[in-house]
Formats: structure tokens, sequence, C-alpha cells
């Protein structure tokens, strides 16, 4: 090897690690501009007071709101960091960034809204409706996440965000913890920001929020209240249906039941034939897995809707067995069971139906349904959808399987004779 | 690439409305003929750039009027998308740090490869890519969770005729990166062999693109829904925002934008590079001096432009009426003025 040909692979060497050294110098470079820049805006998290739950009402003066604000706070001598009591307060004003404004004058540290989780639109303000322009602080400032939950509140929200609960839990996160919990009961629906933005751009479809409301003692929930006659529990029951952004209506527990059954929403579910006049044995079971399917259907001159719901459920309780069964007729009442839960799950499906047609709003999506399935339909029925919403034909097909009969094959019963009366 | 992923969804929804996504790759294609077109010219002339093709065919003083209204409109593009790696920064995670300091870092890291030299940026492409491609695909892996049931349906519901329409406005996107390929050629391999690959890589780098976008819009609309994909300014960042992993991991946007400020650099630098290729081609300046005024122009564009939805729709604009109409007359002309010569046998 000459003197010439070592100098030029030398050369390629050097050439080579000076390359490797510049591309390494130059993303080194790209995150030292991106933490530099960072440092401009920054806060300590101790200077941050996270937002967890906000309420809207309507204020005083016309046109404005009432606007309140649950932050959470570490407790002081609290056995865990973890451990938050709640900061709350409220401001009326025209608009949300005015009531933060409002705030952010009396507290001690600055609000940081990146860390809501709820929230809560008070009854008069959904019953009065334009809640929307109060959504829009929350779905266009940057700290905001769509994944926040909706809830309307029966009576004021400022007066849930304020509850004392006996949990000593902030409302803002207890009613957290109860919608995503939620999917144990499937009774109600879970909506997020995000969710209820959608639905608002179909046209057709009307939004639907859960109901949360406090409970007193004695209000199907027993419990020993410190103070008599103030609420010390929060359920979430039932559903608020919208029209745009104005609350039209309540739907009950067993309506608000029928639109999970119907939108498919259903993950597990107690539930139970007690209510059943025709049949003597009654049931209670948990269900394990639920599919809901629609077909568009037509004879030929009209087109209505068919809801397919397919429901595996396991049997947890049987009551009002006066015998011991013998393994056939076991087989027997696992038949009957199962055409119990069906009817059942019917009821429920046909009460949401009835409300929809009573109420003349589509918040069960059978418009979007329609257009999923059959456009060129849709596109002759949209325009007066309206109208057709109360008469659209809509039927059922419900199958239940009994998945399993728990630990027992039957039931402790009396012997014959004895504590019959 | 580097911007396309942001105001895709927005734009191809817009028309098509739930079929958006359908039209992401059709639109892309087109910059198939083109690409080969250009790579046509590039065997017949190896080592010249289109400009110096357009001086050999048409001419020197047709060549320095579009090689002026090329500069002019690299220039302002460039400078539009430096705007944008502030616009975003400021409107999604860093409200209060003044917008320049965004324009200053992007622009000093753009100086500074167009220095190192053509091969450094390669590289450093080479490594930033998998990593949007990483930042790409991990956000919308983590966005499935958020997925609305039948937003999707129904498929065609308006028909073929609105994906075509929405097809023209992704095409824009693809001349983007054809107008790179034309000032970067004489950097280009021209032995046969290679010459091969490179019409691959063609193929491969619209199909890989197209592909990435059609599962952006695709996400898009089957989480937000479309008349919400059509709202918001930069969808893709506000699905970033939504990812949460259990209540453990949440606010993993930062991660994503710092991928995606690699990715503005590698397209705003591809530009740098063809106003710099350009200027020497046309007036022979180079050097520290023609790098210098290039970025101020960039940085003056920036500064002086509109912000938000506003600057969104200027670079729509920018994109479709002044570099899609002038890639694709330029290099339609160029193509056939060079068939037609060789069939004529003129020199």
């Amino acid at each position: 090897m000459d003197v010439f040909s070592l100098e030029e692979e030398s050369g390629c060497l050097m050439k080579s690690s000076r390359k490797k050294y510049m591309t390494g110098l130059m993303i080194f470079s790209l995150f030292l501009i991106l933490s530099i820049s960072g440092c401009w805006g920054k806060r300590e998290v101790e200077d941050l007071a996270p937002l967890m739950g906000i309420g809207f009402d309507l204020g005083e003066k016309p046109g404005t709101y009432l606007v309140t604000q649950q932050y959470a706070k570490t407790k002081k001598g609290g056995n865990s960091g973890a451990e938050t009591e709640e900061r709350t307060l409220g401001a009326e004003a025209s608009s949300v960034r005015e009531a933060f404004d409002i705030v952010s004058k009396a507290a001690y540290r600055t609000p940081f809204m990146g860390s809501l989780k709820v929230i809560v639109i008070g009854e008069d303000v959904a019953k009065a409706g334009g809640f929307n322009n109060m959504l829009d602080f929350a779905q266009r400032f940057a700290e905001f996440r769509r994944s926040m939950y909706l809830v309307i509140a029966r009576g004021k929200a400022e007066d849930v965000l304020n509850l004392k609960l006996r949990s000593e839990q902030l409302p803002a996160l207890y009613i957290r913890s109860i919608i995503e919990g939620g999917h144990e009961l499937s009774a109600f629906p879970m909506v997020r920001l995000g969710h209820y933005l959608t639905v608002l751009g179909t046209k057709s479809t009307a939004p639907i929020l859960p109901v949360v409301e406090a409970v007193k003692d004695g209000d199907r929930i027993h419990y020993k209240a410190e103070k008599a006659d103030e609420a010390g529990e929060i359920r979430i029951e039932g559903a608020g249906v919208l029209n745009g952004d104005q609350l039209v209506d309540f739907l009950n527990d067993e309506e608000t039941k029928g639109y999970m059954w119907l939108e498919d929403d259903v993950f597990n579910r107690l539930i139970n034939t007690v209510d059943l006049k025709e049949s003597t044995v009654k049931f209670s079971g948990q269900v394990l897995k639920s599919n809901t399917r629609y077909k568009v259907k037509s004879d030929g001159e009209n087109i209505g809707l068919n809801y397919q719901v397919r429901t595996s459920i396991a049997i947890d309780e049987v009551l009002g067995l006066d015998r011991q069964l013998s393994g056939s007729d076991w087989v027997e009442l696992v038949k009957e069971a199962e055409e119990s839960f069906a009817k059942v799950i019917q009821q429920e499906c046909e009460s949401a139906i009835k409300k929809q047609r009573e109420l003349g709003f589509d918040f069960l999506g059978i418009g979007r349904h329609i257009e999923q399935r059959n456009p060129k339909y849709w596109k002759s029925l949209k325009e007066r959808w309206k109208q057709e919403v109360s008469d659209f034909p809509v039927s059922f097909d419900v199958k239940v399987t009994v998945h399993h009969t728990g630990m027992s094959s039957s039931s402790a019963t009396n012997s014959e004779g004895e504590g019959q009366d | 690439m580097g911007t396309t992923f942001l105001p895709i969804a927005s734009l191809t929804t817009g028309v098509a409305d739930r079929d958006g996504w359908m039209a992401v790759l059709p639109g892309f294609a087109l910059g198939i003929p083109y690409g080969l077109m250009i790579m046509s010219l590039y065997k017949k002339y190896p080592q010249k750039n289109l400009l110096q093709m357009t001086e050999m065919l048409l001419g020197k003083w047709v060549c320095k009027i579009i090689g002026v209204l090329y500069i002019l409109i690299m220039s302002y593009f460039g400078g539009l998308l430096l705007g944008q790696i502030g616009d975003i920064y400021e409107s999604s995670i860093m409200p209060r740090t003044p917008i320049e300091m965004f324009y200053l870092g992007g622009l000093l890291l753009v100086l500074y490869l167009a220095r190192s030299g053509i091969e450094v940026f390669t590289r450093f492409t080479e490594v930033v890519f998998p990593l949007i491609v990483i930042a790409l695909v991990l956000n919308m892996g983590l966005s499935i969770p958020r997925i609305e049931q039948g937003e999707l349906m129904p498929i065609l519901g308006q028909g073929i005729i609105p994906i075509i329409l929405a097809g023209s406005k992704v095409t824009p996107f693809v001349m983007e990166y054809i107008l790179f390929l034309a000032g970067i050629l004489p950097f280009l391999p021209a032995d046969k062999q290679e010459f091969t690959s490179l019409k691959k890589g063609v193929w491969l780098a619209v199909f890989l693109v197209g592909f990435m976008n059609t599962l952006v819009v695709l996400m898009q609309i089957v989480i937000f829904g479309p008349s919400e994909t059509v709202n918001l300014v930069y969808g893709l960042l506000v699905l970033g925002k939504m990812v949460e992993v259990s209540r453990t991991i949440a606010g993993v946007e930062s991660l994503f934008l710092g991928a995606w400020f690699g990715a503005l650099v590698i397209k705003i630098c591809a530009f740098f590079f063809v106003v710099l290729w350009s200027l020497e081609s046309l007036f022979g300046l180079k050097g520290t001096k023609s790098h210098l005024v290039v970025g101020m122009i960039f940085m003056g564009v920036a500064l002086n432009n509109k912000r938000g939805p506003g600057l969104v729709v200027e670079i729509g604009l920018v994109d479709n009426y002044l570099i899609f109409p002038f890639a694709s007359l330029w290099i339609l002309t160029i193509w056939t003025f060079s068939h037609w010569k060789k069939k004529v046998g003129v020199s």
C-alpha cells in the first residue's frame, strides 16, 4: 500500500467521523432548541391549582352564567401526597374566560385546566339552552382535553360540586369514578366532550347526557346522615335528551337502559326479572357479553329498522323456587330464565323507543343507522326526518343465552309444609 | 410529508365527507407520473437540475422567468412553513413562549443543515423520518379507544365525484415534493442501476406517505366524525391530546410535537436548498451571504404572515393556486418539449 492511498483512506475515515459528529451535534441542537423555548413559559407544579370540575348554572343577571370551579388541593397531614381536599369557587360572568379571570384574582395559584375531569351542566342552563357557548372555551383552549366527561345535574351544578360527601372525596372526582366504573353497570351513557361534539355534528341525532344527582338518606339508599336533610352521596341515573344544546326531557332509568341496549353500549349489566308478572320464579343475573346489530328491512312498501340484541347472561340469583329441581327441570328453568331476561331487555328497548316517539327527537340515532345501511333511502328521508322520527317502524329480535347459573344447580328450599305461611 | 398530515384530514373531509380518506392515495398517485417525467428528463440530461434543463430546452430568458417564479414561490412557501412551526407550538403546548423563538429555533437548524450540505441533510432525514413514523403510528394506535362507532359508514355515500374533487386538494402536496426533486437532481446518481432504484424510490415515497396520510385521515374521521374533522385546525394535535394510557400517562402530545418539529425542519430545509440551488443556477450566487439572505426572507415571511386558521388557509392557497399549476405546467412543458425535440431531431 503506498503513502497516497493511506492518506486517502485516513482522509475518508476523518470525513466519515466528522459526518457522524455533525449528525450527532445536529440532533443534540434539535433537542436543545426545544428545551430552551420550553423554559420561557414554565410554571412550577407547586404554583398550579389543578382544576377538577366545572359547573354551569344560570346567573342572576340576564346573559350571565354562574361558573363553579372545583380545584384540588393537597391535603395537609394526609397519609399520602395523593390525598386531596376541595377548593370550590364560583363566579358570575358572561363568559367562562371571564369567570376564570374573576376567580384567579382570589386564588393564590394559577388555574391549570389540563386536569379537568368533569363538566357539570346545571338543569336551569340545560333547559334554557345555549350552553355550547360555555363549552366553546373547553374545546378551543389548548390546555383542555376532549376526554373530559359531561353530565347534567338535577338541580344546580353548584350544589352538586359543593356537596360534602361522606367519602370525603371531591365531588368532581367522585363523579368521574362513577362514570369510569359505569361499564360494570352499563346503565347510563358515558359522554366525553369529544363524543358530544361528534354527535352534534351528525345533525340528525339528538345528543344525550347522563344525569347526576345528590342523594339524601332514604332516597332509595339508606345511610346515617351527619345532618338531617343534607345529601352526602352522589348518584348517576337516567339521562337528559337534548335538542342541540337545550334539554328537552329526562329519560328514566328504564328508558336509559333501553338506550344502552340499542346503542350497543352494554358491557356488564346487572339485570333482574323481579317485575315480570307472568313468571313466578324470578331471576337476577349479570350480562357477560352483549351485542346489538341492526338491519334496515324492507317489505316492498315500507322500510323499517330491526334491532338484533344477542346477550349472554350468568344467573346470580333465583327467587321463588319452592322445591328441589331435577337435572331436566333445571334445564327447563334455564330456558324460562332466558325468555324472562329477553322480555325484560325488550321492555327496556321498547320504553326507549316509546320515549323517542313521544319526544320526536332521535336520541337513538336511528337516522344515522338508516344512513349507514341505506344511504340512498336516507337521502330521500333526511329532509323530513324530524317529522318521521315518531312513526318510523322499529322492531326487535332479542335472544338471551344463559352462560352459566353460578356455583349451585338448585336453591335452598324449605321442607314440604314448613315456612309456607 | 413534513406538514401534510396536519391539514390533510380537514381538507379532504371538507370535500368528500366520510369518504375523505379514500381521496388521499389517488391524490398522491398523481405525483408518480410527474416524478417519472423528471426521472426521464434526468436520464437525458444527467447532472443538471430542472432549471438548467429549461435553459437548454427553452432558452436563457424563459429559464430566468421560470427560475425567478420558482425562487419566489419556494421562498414564500418555506417562510409560511416556518411560520407554521411557531403557530403549532404556540397554539398547542407552549402558549407563553414568544412565537419568534420557534421561528428562530427552526431557522437556526435549517441554516445549520444547509451550511453542512446535502449529505448531512439526508442523514438528518434518515434519523428523523423513523421517529416521525413511530410518533404517528403511536399517536394513532393509542387513539384507538376513542373510535366512535359507525362514523366511517356509509362508504361511498356521496358517490365517487367528491372523492375525485378531494383528491385534487391532496395533489398540491405531492407537487411540493416534485419541486424539491426538480432541484436535487444533480446530487442524484446517474448510472443505470441506480436510476432504476431512483424510480422505485419515487413510487415508494408516494405510496408510503400516501398510506400514512390515509391512516391519519381515517383515524380522524372515525374519532371526531366528519363535521369535527373539518372544524379542527390541527386535528392530529387534538388527537395527541386525547391519548391517555390508563390514568397514568397523558399529555404525550409534547413528545409527538418533538417529532413533528423534525418533520417541519426537513420540509423547510428542502425548500431552503431549492432556493439556494436556484440562486446559484440563475445568478451564480452562493456562500454564506446567500444563506443569510434566504434565511432572512424566510424569517420575514414567517413574521409578517397570518397565524392560526388564516395561516392554514394561506398555505392551502399557495399550494392550490401557485405550487400545483406552476409545477404541473413547468414539468409537463419541459418533458413535452424534450420529447418533441427528440422526435424532430433538434439537438
